[in-house]
């Protein structure tokens, strides 16, 4: 269980995380949805440790950032490493030793080439391969399939729900309503750093309705399009 | 640019440009005091920053902004732009041929394009523990032959200097591998506390760099063994540096080394000893700046 509670976020005097109380419980795969700047990548740096906040973050297994899996919107490669040594580089981090990496790279992914070089989704997959090598009990996929191509999207779907099997806690962000409905159990919804609410699964329906029309609205018609 | 960095690192960039000046002034004046190959060493270093103009991102864009003719002028004024410096050092320092040198290969290397290697990897010893030393070999490679060459040049001709030369550049070398933070995920990720990162880091920094230097000292202290005692303190003092550039590093993290601890540097240069109150100065501050991402 991670249990968020009070959590207020600042940057200056803007307030970007208002009063935040969540459970994410074992064994369950938790949506974060909301617009863009409603906060869902600092909630996500304020789990994992990268930011200071107010308020309380706990878990059964702390710190909580020694056994979290954090997938960055957009992971961070140095120039002239490969997909191997950045696996390796992680691994070294977390004092794992993992002899036959090739034999893990499900995604079929170029190993010894730079990392650089790779396409968007071929990043995604790489950092996603490395933090799944990790035996993290917490996993934090930021926009998991953004990139990624149809087959791998299957993939990267069944992979989060052998974790939920796994009895992990997995939280997820995306853009893409239909992969959430998918893969998550429960959807909270985050507007202006306040969470509005939490949806289960049988109510999915219903939330994409109402997400819809409050983004679209007449909107289109503005456009006026001919 | 240049300005925002200025800004970016809390120095008013006209202070900033004088104090440059200054450092640069100092540090080479220190070069040509020490060692007779400092007019080498200054080629290469401002030949080491010509090239990067020629990197092939960088050279489309002006083509794309510019058009060739405009764009083949634009590279041209800055490559003798960044090489006046070192030119105007070498002049000074009577090394007339030297100095019409580097304006030669400013101008040639004006046509050149670094393309990228593709998909070519070159290999690295430096692979089971990456990354510093990882991505700074294969940024950096050409230094090793190099100083494996002088090494060699150094026993044939009799002169130990060069010798030192071999093995300071090695070291100088990987002092660049530390010079840039690097994205916050890649401390974040350890498990460890402060003080341990901190040991592996200089760890493995030390097992890394002895793989080049420990033959060309070797070498050194087998064909000099009646001066093993200076080439030890050289040796040393390499080693102290580059802990010392990994402890700076970290104290300044996650921004970027400031012109202080340039300076700080700089002064160690002169007068080494004064590593001994810089290394645990930077150790503290270090661990103060790690306790924020490795709690």
């Amino acid at each position: 269980m991670i249990k968020i509670r009070d959590l207020n976020k600042f940057y200056g005097n803007n307030q970007v995380l208002k009063n935040i109380n969540l459970d994410f419980s074992n064994g369950k795969v938790h949506g974060i949805v909301g617009e863009n700047g409603a906060g869902k990548t600092t909630l996500f740096r304020c789990i994992s440790g990268l930011e200071d906040y107010k308020g309380e973050i706990s878990s059964e297994f702390s710190p909580l950032k020694n056994h979290l899996g954090l997938l960055l919107t957009e992971p961070f490669f140095f120039s002239k490493i490969t997909g191997k040594e950045y696996i390796r580089l992680l691994c070294n981090a977390r004092g794992i030793s993992i002899k036959d990496i090739e034999s893990r790279n499900i995604f079929d992914l170029p190993l010894e080439q730079y990392a650089s070089t790779y396409s968007t989704g071929m990043k995604k997959k790489l950092a996603l391969t490395a933090i799944l090598l990790l035996e993290n009990k917490y996993y934090i996929l930021d926009e998991p399939f953004n990139g990624i191509d149809i087959q791998s999207n299957i993939i990267i779907t069944e992979i989060i729900n052998k974790l939920r099997d796994l009895n992990k806690i997995v939280i997820i962000s995306s853009h893409i309503f239909s992969t959430l409905g998918d893969t998550c159990d429960v959807i909270h919804l985050l507007r202006k750093g306040e969470l509005i609410k939490s949806v289960e699964k049988s109510n999915f329906k219903s939330l994409e309705a109402e997400m819809k029309n409050a983004s679209v609205g007449n909107k289109i018609e503005k456009l006026g399009l001919r | 640019m240049a300005n925002r960095r200025l800004s970016d690192l809390g120095v008013n960039p006209a202070v900033g440009y004088i104090l440059g000046i200054a450092t640069f002034i100092l540090i080479s004046e220190l070069l040509f005091t020490k060692t007779e190959f400092a007019k080498y060493l200054v080629i290469l270093t401002g030949l080491g920053l010509i090239i990067q103009s020629s990197e092939i991102k960088r050279t489309e864009f002006l083509k794309i902004v510019f058009g060739n003719k405009r764009s083949r002028k634009i590279r041209v004024i800055e490559n003798l732009f960044i090489s006046l410096p070192f030119t105007i050092l070498l002049m000074f320092h009577m090394a007339f041929i030297e100095s019409l040198l580097l304006i030669l290969s400013s101008l040639v290397v004006s046509n050149l394009t670094l393309k990228n290697t593709g998909n070519y990897t070159l290999p690295t010893p430096f692979s089971s523990r990456p990354f510093e030393f990882t991505v700074g070999f294969r940024n950096t490679f050409f230094i090793f032959p190099i100083a494996f060459i002088l090494t060699i040049i150094a026993i044939s001709v009799n002169n130990l200097n060069i010798g030192i030369f071999a093995m300071l550049l090695v070291f100088l070398n990987s002092l660049s591998y530390y010079v840039k933070p690097e994205n916050e995920y890649f401390v974040w990720v350890y498990t460890v506390t402060p003080a341990k990162f901190i040991f592996e880091k200089l760890k493995i920094a030390t097992q890394y760099i002895s793989i080049p230097v420990s033959p060309i000292a070797i070498s050194l202290f087998l064909f000099y063994p009646e001066n093993s005692a200076m080439i030890l303190i050289f040796l040393s003092a390499g080693f102290a540096f580059l802990w010392t550039m990994i402890l700076i590093k970290y104290s300044a993290y996650p921004n970027e080394m400031n012109l202080l601890e340039g300076i700080l540097i700089a002064l160690c240069i002169n007068f080494p000893p004064f590593l001994l109150a810089l290394i645990p100065f930077f150790y503290f501050k270090a661990i103060n700046r790690l306790n924020v991402l490795l709690k």
